[in-house]
């Protein structure tokens, strides 16, 4: 099965790629001239709060809605006349839309039956992806009469048995509860690895793609806002609107001015710090945001020579860390996350250190000044 | 014994003669509860059986019987008469044939194409469909008399009066059965479509193998509904035909009375032996119609 499921494309090119897509209903503008390209048994999150299009994007790689503009090719071919089972792209859906009606079997091997493919090459394929999901003992059952886990299972034995080139998936933990969820996870992880196509995944949830994907594309007003792996959306966010969506708290976002001072460039709002870096790669006097994640914030002493002080507001234990609101020049709340073990308590007076390296900046219109500094 | 334990003892036993008592005064009040519910369900049963069993009775007596005082409840014995009248001197079985083979074949018909419509209204995207379902709407807020004159032309100028086609085809044209698809079928998810799609199937193979296994409650349903309505169906099948082959049931029994005067035995017996094909039908669904019906009102 395994072997039979490998890419034989031989297609240098993109299994996916996607140029200038739009979508329009009525007046509404769901995706604004996406442009991305996908590998070969790539697995790409499309992450991105609700309403951002990402659905919608699925739909048109599926062909089950219309393009507005642009063009979608699917294996280095153009798809966007091509009827959705002739785009050899199978999807698992959020609901799972098994046919309630037909068993297991028939459930599994009914795109292989309308496809044509003889009875007993139908039989032989059905019993290999129900052994590669331990679906085997269920081949006789309908989906009433199985877990939430199981049904999604079939869902993906559906998808798996045609073969495709690619797999397209709608948010397809979402029903299940956080345990299985992420027992799910893992089990989906541990497929595509042997099955090695590409997978599209969409969620709202940046832990499934932080965990799961080669590469997130996160989206916002249906357009693009970062492609790159889940390490380079976390630490270098193309801007504020990706920094405060991944991560978790967000990263500290701050609001205020570069200013021109003797000793060279300044970052002027509820604190102060020099901003040489980012004047050197072009952002002037003028607004601009300073963002740093809650792990880079370091408590230290009053006698550190860049120590800012500021008053403990709140104290959130999540486990193994804290995470500490904190109050910065009267107005600004910052978070940083601490060591559980540390003895912090609200209303104490504490000094915070902004590890420089890890200090980003943003310009006015929110897109980061890409300066090099910021590292893991 | 004290004087207080004596009067621990007295007050223990008017203690339990008060709740004897009490127990009692619940019975009665329960028994009085569950009286007067029978008596409302008997009454309820009343009113329905009691028309249905007269008209039986009516059509096991002789004319003269019928309205004989008092009236006997059991007719001893009963007269047959009516019945071997009704099945050897009229064309009964011709009208019975008529009307079965009129209303099934409506209803199969009727069936298949107010859920493939219902299936179009609901899930496929085409020009005109808002238009379409409002006039469908509309159409059902015209009275009925008010489209005979207009019908009967439409059949008339068609060269279909006298004909099974006059008797077969208005009836297809009513949107009550495509509306209630519709909205049947508009509960299903958009997903089990879009996946039927990538699966290869077309429009016409999602309806067929996926929409409606779906909706059998609800073609059950509208198929009682149809053949009911077929069967008593009476003012056009009386103006659309005037061919003794053609007459159906309601207006073959109607015409009992212009042939020979009232005879109410006679009409009794033809009422009696109407009622046997719908319920037969009823007697086959009742248990799919009523679990149908009801898992159908829950999932909505």
């Amino acid at each position: 099965m395994t072997d039979r499921l490998q890419d034989t494309s031989g297609d240098s090119g993109h299994a996916i790629e996607l140029v200038e897509v739009t979508k329009h209903y009525g007046t509404m503008e769901a995706l604004k001239g996406v442009d991305l390209a996908i590998g070969y048994g790539e697995f790409i999150a499309l992450l991105g709060p609700s309403g951002c299009g990402k659905s919608t994007l699925l739909k048109l790689i599926a062909g089950l809605e219309d393009l507005s503009d642009g063009e979608i090719y699917v294996g280095g071919k153009l798809a966007n006349y091509l009827k959705p089972s002739a785009r050899n792209v199978a999807m698992v859906f959020q609901n799972y839309a098994l046919y309630p009606h037909m068993t297991v079997r028939e459930n599994i091997g009914f795109p292989l039956k309308m496809g044509g493919v003889p009875r007993q090459e139908v039989d032989s394929r059905v019993e290999d992806a129900a052994g590669l999901l331990q679906l085997s003992a269920q081949l006789d059952r309908f989906p009433d009469e199985l877990s939430g886990g199981q049904r999604q299972r079939v869902a993906l034995g559906r998808a798996i048995v045609r073969e495709p080139l690619a797999f397209l998936m709608d948010e397809p933990l979402s029903n299940l509860d956080a345990l299985l969820r992420v027992e799910m996870r893992t089990e989906l992880l541990r497929l595509h690895k042997r099955v090695g196509r590409t997978t599209i995944y969409v969620t709202h949830d940046q832990i499934e793609a932080m965990t799961m994907a080669d590469r997130i594309v996160l989206m916002h007003h249906g357009e693009i806002q970062q492609v790159g792996s889940p390490s380079e959306i976390y630490v270098t966010p193309a801007n504020t609107f990706v920094a405060r969506f991944v991560g978790s708290p967000p990263m500290n976002l701050i609001e205020g001015r570069i200013e021109s001072a003797a000793s060279g460039a300044v970052f002027v709002g509820p604190l102060q710090l020099p901003a040489d870096k980012a004047a050197a790669c072009g952002l002037g006097e003028g607004p601009a945001t300073l963002g740093i994640r809650p792990e880079h914030l370091e408590i230290v002493d009053a006698s550190h020579p860049e120590a800012v002080p500021a008053k403990v507001d709140l104290v959130e234990r999540v486990g193994a860390d804290s995470n500490v609101f904190l109050i910065v020049g009267g107005q600004s709340a910052l978070i940083a996350s601490v060591d559980a073990a540390t003895p912090i308590h609200e209303g104490d007076e504490i000094h915070l250190h902004l590890r420089p390296e890890h200090v980003q900046f943003f310009d006015a219109k929110g897109d980061r000044v890409d300066h090099g500094g910021a590292s893991r | 014994m004290t004087a207080i334990a004596e009067s621990h003892v007295a007050d223990r036993g008017v203690l339990r003669r008060l709740a004897v008592d009490h127990a009692r005064v619940r019975r009665r009040k329960r028994r009085l509860a569950e009286l007067s519910r029978h008596l409302v369900l008997g009454l309820v049963t009343f009113i329905l059986v009691a028309p249905f069993y007269y008209v039986v009775l009516a059509s096991l007596k002789d004319s003269n019987a019928i309205f004989s005082y008092p009236p006997k409840l059991i007719p001893w014995p009963p007269y047959w008469e009516n019945y071997r009248h009704v099945l050897t001197e009229t064309n009964f079985l011709r009208w019975m044939f008529n009307t079965m083979f009129v209303a099934t074949t409506v209803t199969v018909l009727k069936v298949f194409l107010d859920s493939m419509a219902g299936y179009a209204l609901a899930k496929i995207d085409f020009t005109g469909k808002r238009a379409v379902f409002m006039l469908m709407l509309i159409l059902l807020m015209v009275p009925g008399g008010a489209l005979i004159v207009p019908l009967w032309s439409l059949v008339f100028s068609l060269g279909l009066i006298n004909t099974y086609f006059a008797l077969m085809l208005p009836p297809l044209a009513n949107p009550l059965g495509a509306i209630l698809m519709r909205q049947f079928i508009l509960g299903l998810p958009n997903d089990l479509e879009h996946a039927a799609r990538l699966d290869g199937l077309n429009d016409f193979q999602i309806y067929w193998r996926i929409i409606l296994p779906l909706i059998k409650p609800g073609l059950v349903v509208l198929a009682v509904i149809i053949f009911t309505d077929q069967f008593i169906s009476f003012i056009w099948p009386l103006i659309a035909t005037t061919s003794d082959d053609l007459i159906v049931l309601t207006v073959g029994v109607a015409s009992l009375r212009a042939h020979g005067g009232v005879d109410y035995g006679l009409w009794s017996a033809s009422a009696v032996m109407s009622l046997v094909p719908i319920a037969i039908l009823f007697f086959i669904l009742q248990r799919q119609f009523l679990a149908r019906s009801l898992a159908g009102a829950l999932k909505q």
